[in-house]
């Protein structure tokens, strides 16, 4: 069963204290963009027309500074960006859908519709407009704001071939204020919303690259950003690396930190459910955020709640298991016995064969996969893309690539390759690359690319025009990532490309 | 006809082997990148790099300058106007080209 936390008297404390704080930030904004946006009836030109995640914001804000000479300390655009993205930011539901932008998730595939696909995500993401509401009139000052920054628009691959800037006007500012207008009943709704404070301890489950499937407790404390976070990361081994710094709530629930873990510095793009409960988006490392995992949370103080294991599936025989979650005090196996710790219950195995554990608590049931043997291995991702870089003091480093081996069975119909398939979990592999193709062989693109470890991290290239390769190519390269364990193999592609200059918040 | 560059000729010879329906106006990348190949930034009509301008400085200049790929190069038409100064020639340059965003811009 699940219980709500109360909130209601800490929510009013807030109210009180906030609005002498929302007060000063108002005068911040009015102080730091007055002098170009003009103010009628308390609302600056421009900016009372759109709302934005704080990513969103923040991209806009450093525009300013570059484009147009806005000068504003560090610390105060952060605090124009806490104040727009509280009071005009996005609902969670209207961020849902884009939440892989935000979070910079390195495999994620877009697909959109035309006439989005051509006129809007051929250049940058779809979600980049998707998580943007403004008014008809801002929708179409935006499609002039393009061809004046942008004026090669109109003759780039379909842009030329069409009418674009009449499309831009007449078809696209329309589309979009339809689908992503300023006034909605998501925001309505949530600015209503009692939000729960954020402070209290977490139940995490997530990866950490290089090292593996990961559990933890974070710890938040304060009542207002930034926060304080404190706590520990375990790995399946049982090392516990210490984890420390401050995090940022924007919009009530839009959970931004900047963490040291084990002396390695990490940021995590997350979102807190609407009831307050639950965690969910990506940690990554700071300076190379290709590297990273989903993260996954739940209060400490909620009753038989399970996120996971750690591993995701075991080999056959003793072992131990942790089972990731909160109020597992009950918790009951099929095989062995459990016992309650400060991350939810361990739970010790001794299995034979192939099968599964049931997990049971009072709340539902989940299952980890015991195994001697694998059918099959799949790769995840099963396509990518990294980048060369480095070399060079000011360029962009090199964007590695992270690749896991996930085991497979058959299931029922004995047959690979079928819809029931079943992926039991992680499992260690040897890891390789090769040339995708003829012509990669060609250019030896699995010689020049770069390296993968053992830990299926691959690493590209330095950049630069290489001159021991035809044409001094770069060291990009088309290559196919093996994951060999147990008797079986399984392959993913990867595209090692060349360097992105410009890397804002949202690509 | 006669194909100016590598792509040019890899295009070429798709429409010889008819493989035409291989080639897309747009390309299937992960999310953020240049889709359109006109030429793309990350990947070629094929959805791969064998047929991009190599090595990418070689012919940087030529489409950065008129704002080519501008979500993932900065373009010195408008927007970055002294982002290849001092790098006169890209080829020999390269190590001069900077990162467009600010590090300290986190939220």
């Amino acid at each position: 069963m699940w219980t709500k936390t109360s909130c209601l008297s800490a929510a009013i404390l807030l109210a009180a204290g906030g609005a002498q704080m929302a007060h000063a930030d108002a005068q911040l904004l009015k102080k730091t963009c007055g002098s170009c946006h003009s103010e009628t009836d308390n609302q600056l030109s421009r900016i009372s027309g759109q709302r934005k995640s704080p990513e969103g914001w923040m991209m806009t804000i450093v525009r300013m500074q570059h484009q147009h000479g806005l000068q504003v300390s560090v610390e105060d655009r952060r605090a124009i960006v806490q104040f727009l993205a509280d009071t005009q930011g996005l609902a969670p539901a209207e961020a849902a859908p884009f939440r892989y932008a935000l979070e910079k998730d390195p495999n994620h595939v877009e697909t959109f519709e035309e006439p989005m696909a051509s006129m809007c995500a051929r250049c940058h993401t779809g979600a980049r407009v998707g998580l943007q509401r403004r008014t008809a009139d801002e929708w179409l000052i935006h499609m002039d704001f393009h061809v004046g920054n942008y004026p090669t628009i109109e003759y780039q691959a379909l842009g030329r071939d069409r009418e674009w800037y009449k499309i831009a006007r007449e078809e696209i500012a329309p589309y979009l204020a339809a689908a992503y207008p300023l006034e909605t009943s998501e925001w309505d709704s949530w600015q209503e919303a009692e939000k729960v404070p954020v402070a209290g301890d977490w139940i995490v489950i997530t990866e950490l690259p290089g090292v593996g499937e990961a559990y933890g407790r974070l710890s938040v404390s304060g009542d207002a950003s930034p926060y304080q976070v404190a706590g520990t990361l375990m790995s399946a081994d049982g090392q516990g690396r210490s984890v420390s710094g401050t995090m940022n709530l924007y919009t009530g629930y839009e959970w931004r930190a900047t963490l040291d873990i084990d002396g390695q510095d990490y940021r995590q793009v997350l979102a807190v459910s609407e009831d307050g409960t639950t965690l969910a988006g990506r940690q990554f490392q700071r300076d190379h955020d290709s590297l990273g995992g989903s993260l996954r949370g739940v209060r400490a103080d909620q009753p038989g709640v399970m996120l996971g294991t750690v591993p995701s599936a075991v080999p056959a025989g003793s072992a131990t298991v942790q089972v990731v979650g909160s109020g597992l005090d009950g918790l009951s196996a099929s095989n062995g016995s459990a016992s309650a710790n400060t991350y939810g219950a361990a739970v010790a195995l001794e299995t034979e064969g192939n099968g599964f554990v049931t997990l049971s608590t009072d709340a539902g049931e989940a299952k980890v996969a015991y195994y001697t043997t694998i059918d099959g291995i799949a790769v995840d991702p099963a396509f990518t893309i990294a980048r060369i870089g480095g070399g060079s003091e000011v360029g962009p480093e090199a964007v590695p690539a992270h690749f896991r081996a996930i085991g497979l069975w058959n299931g029922p119909d004995g047959a690979p390759g079928t819809e029931d398939d079943v992926r039991i979990g992680r499992v260690n592999a040897e890891w390789t690359v090769t040339n995708l193709h003829e012509h990669a062989a060609k250019m030896e693109d699995a010689g020049y690319a770069g390296q993968i470890d053992d830990t299926g991290i691959f690493t590209p290239a330095v950049a630069g025009p290489n001159a021991e390769r035809p044409f001094s190519t770069n060291n990009a390269g088309e290559l196919t990532v093996v994951a060999d364990a147990m008797g079986q193999s399984g392959s993913a592609t990867l595209i090692v490309t060349v360097q992105r200059f410009i890397d804002p918040p949202i690509r | 006809m006669k194909p100016l560059n590598q792509k040019a000729e890899r295009v070429q010879q798709a429409a010889a082997e008819d493989k035409m329906d291989e080639v897309r106006a747009m390309q299937t990348v992960t999310a953020g990148c240049a889709t359109t190949f006109d030429p793309g930034w990350e990947v070629d009509p094929f959805g791969g790099v064998a047929a991009l301008c190599q090595p990418m400085e070689a012919d940087l200049y030529g489409c950065t300058d008129p704002c080519w790929w501008p979500a993932q190069v900065p373009d010195t038409t408008i927007n970055h106007k002294s982002w290849d100064d001092g790098a006169d020639n890209a080829a020999r340059d390269w190590r001069s080209l900077g990162a467009a965003y600010p590090k300290d811009a986190e939220t």
